[in-house]
C-alpha cells in the first residue's frame, strides 16, 4: 500500500518538454556511466524526469539538479544489483557491441568490476566523478553539489584514486 | 612558494585556464608536483576507461586507449545516440498513467503492482511488514507473522523517501504469484471471482454520476530470502558496518501475501476516476523461521534508512499489526478519521485535486478515493453498505 504521487490530476510543471529534450541525453549519459546498460540507464533518466516533472526545481539549475538525480539514482541501482545479470545479457547479445565471445565476457567481467567498485566509494565522491566524466565542467559541478570550485578538484582526484585501488583490489582478489 | 594541492594539479588536467598562474608556473619547474601531476593523470585515464567501459554498452564502441582529453567528446557520442522522441512519449504515458492510478487502491493496473514491488518506498513496507512480526516464532513451515489490522502513515520528505534502498537490497525478492486485475462484467461477477462482498454508496457525491465499472485482482504473493552478504553490501555502500546479523536470519524466508480484491470505478466522462471503492483482503506475512524482533532491529541497526524514516519504523510492533503506509511530506498530508467506530488514515495530495480514506476492519482494507474533497470522501466512506 504505497503513495508515492499525487494522483488525480498531476500537476506537471509547464517547462518539462522543452527542459526534457534538452536534457535527457545528458541525463541517459549519466546514468549509462554508472550502469554500463543502456536499458537500465534510460529506466533511471525517466524516474529523474518524473520527479523533476512535479517539481518546483528553477529551470536554471534543472540540468545540474538532473545531473546530480541521476548520478545518485543510478548509484542507488548499482546497490540493489536488480537485473543486472539479465541486462548484461541483452546488452551484450542484442546490438553486436563486441565483436567475439571472448570479447563479450571481458566486457561483462569489467563492467560489473566498475559497478562495484563505483558502489564502494563515498558517495559524493562517486558523484562528482561521474558528474566529471560525463563532461560538466568544475563550475557546474560545484553548483551541482554545492562544494566550491577549488574542492571539486579534490574531492575528484580522491574518487579516482579510490576507484583505481577498488579495480586493483578487485582484479587481484578475483 | 608552497606546493598546490592535490585537487589543484587535477583541475590543471581538464581546465588549465581555471588555475592560478602562480600554480601553473610553479607546477612547471618542480619536480615533485610534476610527479604528482602525471599520478593524477594517470589515475584520471583509468577511471575514464573504466566509466567507458560503462557507457559502451550505449555508444557501441571500444574503449581501449581512452585519454583524458576525449571525455566530454565522448559523452556527446553517448548523448546523441539518444532517442529523446521515444523517451518523451515514455515520460508522457507514464504521467497519464500516473494520473490514473488512485492510491490505497486495487483498481490499478497489473503492472503497477509491479512496480509498487520494485519501488524504493515498498521495500520498507515489505522489509517491515516482513520482519516486523509477532514475538519469537517456535513455528515449523510458513507461519503468519503479520496480519494488517491497521494501517499508520509514515511520512518523511520526498527526498528522503527516494533515498530508501529496495528489498533487493537486503536478499531475494521473488513474485510468486502477480496481481492480475481484470474487468468484469458485473457486482456479482466481481464477489464471485474476488470472495468479497462488494460495498454499495449510499450517496454519490455531487459530480460523480452513472454506474461503475467492476474490476477485480488475484492474490498476489511474493517470497524474499533474506541474505546477510547483500544487506551487509548495502549497508557499506551507505558507508555503514554491518553489525554480524543474529543467528538464523541469514537465508531465512518471508513469503508476503495480498488480494484477491476487487473494485468500483466511476469515470464516466472524466479523464480521472471521479470516485473507486476499493477492497482487497489485507497484506498478510508469513516466515520460515526467524526471531522476528530482533529481525527488525537488525535492519534498523544497519543505519541505511533516513533517521525520521527509521524512527517512525520503530514505533511499528508486531503486536500493533499495523501496516505503514509511506507518504511524502511534500505531496500530501495525511489525518486520521473515524469511519464506523474504525480508526482510517486520510490522505489529501497537497494541491487538493483529490484525497483518499484508507482503513483496515477484519482483515479486509477498504480505499475510497476520487476527485473529491477529504470531507466527501469521507461521507462516502462512511456511508458504504455491504452486500451480505
Amino acid at each position: 500500500m504505497v503513495v508515492s504521487g499525487p494522483p488525480g490530476q498531476v500537476t506537471v510543471r509547464a517547462d518539462l518538454e522543452q527542459v526534457f529534450r534538452s536534457a535527457y541525453p545528458r541525463v541517459v549519459a549519466v546514468a549509462a556511466r554508472v550502469l554500463g546498460s543502456r536499458d537500465e540507464a534510460e529506466d533511471v533518466a525517466q524516474e529523474v524526469f518524473l520527479t523533476f516533472g512535479r517539481s518546483s526545481i528553477p529551470a536554471g539549475e534543472a540540468v545540474g539538479w538532473l545531473s546530480v538525480a541521476a548520478a545518485h539514482t543510478a548509484l542507488n541501482h548499482l546497490r540493489s544489483g536488480r537485473r543486472r545479470a539479465w541486462r548484461e545479457e541483452a546488452a551484450d547479445g542484442g546490438d553486436g557491441v563486441s565483436p567475439d565471445v571472448a570479447d563479450a565476457v571481458v566486457t561483462r567481467d569489467e563492467r560489473r568490476r566498475v559497478r562495484a567498485a563505483l558502489a564502494r566509494l563515498p558517495r559524493r565522491q562517486a558523484v562528482a566523478l561521474v558528474l566529471r566524466h560525463s563532461g560538466l565542467s568544475y563550475a557546474e559541478v560545484a553548483a551541482a553539489l554545492d562544494l566550491s570550485p577549488g574542492s571539486v578538484g579534490t574531492t575528484v582526484r580522491r574518487a579516482e584514486s579510490a576507484l583505481r585501488e577498488e579495480l586493483n583490489r578487485h582484479a587481484s582478489s578475483d | 612558494m608552497r606546493h598546490p594541492t592535490d585537487g589543484t594539479l587535477r583541475r590543471l588536467l581538464d581546465e588549465p585556464a581555471g588555475v592560478a598562474e602562480a600554480d601553473r608556473e610553479h607546477v612547471a619547474g618542480c619536480p615533485a608536483c610534476l610527479s604528482g601531476l602525471a599520478a593524477a593523470q594517470e589515475d584520471a585515464a583509468v577511471a575514464s576507461a573504466a566509466l567507458s567501459v560503462q557507457s559502451a554498452s550505449v555508444q557501441s564502441a571500444k574503449v581501449e586507449s581512452v585519454s583524458v582529453q576525449s571525455v566530454s567528446v565522448e559523452s556527446l557520442s553517448v548523448e546523441s545516440d539518444v532517442d529523446v522522441d521515444a523517451g518523451w512519449r515514455r515520460l508522457s504515458r507514464a504521467l497519464a498513467e500516473e494520473g490514473r492510478a488512485a492510491p490505497g487502491s486495487s483498481a490499478s493496473p497489473a503492472r503497477r503492482w509491479r512496480a509498487v514491488l520494485r519501488s524504493p518506498v515498498v521495500a520498507v513496507v515489505g522489509v517491515v511488514v516482513l520482519l516486523a512480526g509477532a514475538g519469537a516464532a517456535a513455528a515449523v513451515d510458513w507461519l503468519q507473522i503479520f496480519r494488517t489490522e491497521q494501517i499508520a502513515p509514515v511520512t518523511a520528505p520526498r527526498a528522503d523517501l527516494v533515498k530508501l534502498p529496495d528489498l533487493s537490497a537486503f536478499g531475494k525478492l521473488e513474485v510468486t504469484g502477480q496481481v492480475d486485475v481484470r474487468q468484469v462484467a458485473d457486482a456479482a461477477a466481481a464477489e464471485k471471482a474476488s470472495g468479497l462482498s462488494v460495498p454499495r454508496v449510499a450517496e454519490l457525491p455531487r459530480g460523480v454520476t452513472g454506474e461503475p465499472t467492476y474490476h477485480v485482482g488475484a492474490r498476489a504473493s511474493a517470497v524474499f530470502t533474506f541474505s546477510a552478504e547483500k544487506a551487509a553490501r548495502t549497508a557499506a555502500a551507505a558507508g555503514q558496518t554491518a553489525p554480524p546479523p543474529p543467528p538464523g536470519l541469514d537465508g531465512s524466508q518471508f513469503q508476503l501475501v495480498a488480494g484477491p480484491g476487487l473494485a468500483a470505478v466511476w469515470s464516466a466522462n472524466r479523464p480521472f476516476p471521479a470516485l473507486i471503492v476499493a477492497r482487497a483482503i489485507a497484506p498478510t506475512a508469513y516466515s520460515s523461521g526467524v526471531p522476528f524482533d530482533t529481525a527488525r532491529d537488525y535492519l534498523l541497526s544497519l543505519r541505511v534508512l533516513p533517521e525520521d524514516v527509521a524512527s517512525q519504523l520503530r514505533g511499528f510492533s508486531g503486536e500493533a499489526m499495523t501496516l505503514p503506509l509511506f507518504t511524502a511530506t511534500e505531496q500530501s498530508t495525511s489525518t486520521t478519521a473515524d469511519v464506523g467506530g474504525v480508526p482510517a488514515t486520510v490522505l489529501t495530495p497537497r494541491d487538493g485535486t483529490m484525497a483518499a480514506v484508507v482503513w483496515v476492519s477484519d482483515g479486509v482494507v477498504t480505499a475510497v478515493a476520487g476527485s473529491l474533497s477529504a470531507d466527501e470522501a469521507l461521507s462516502v466512506a462512511r456511508g458504504l453498505r455491504w452486500n451480505r
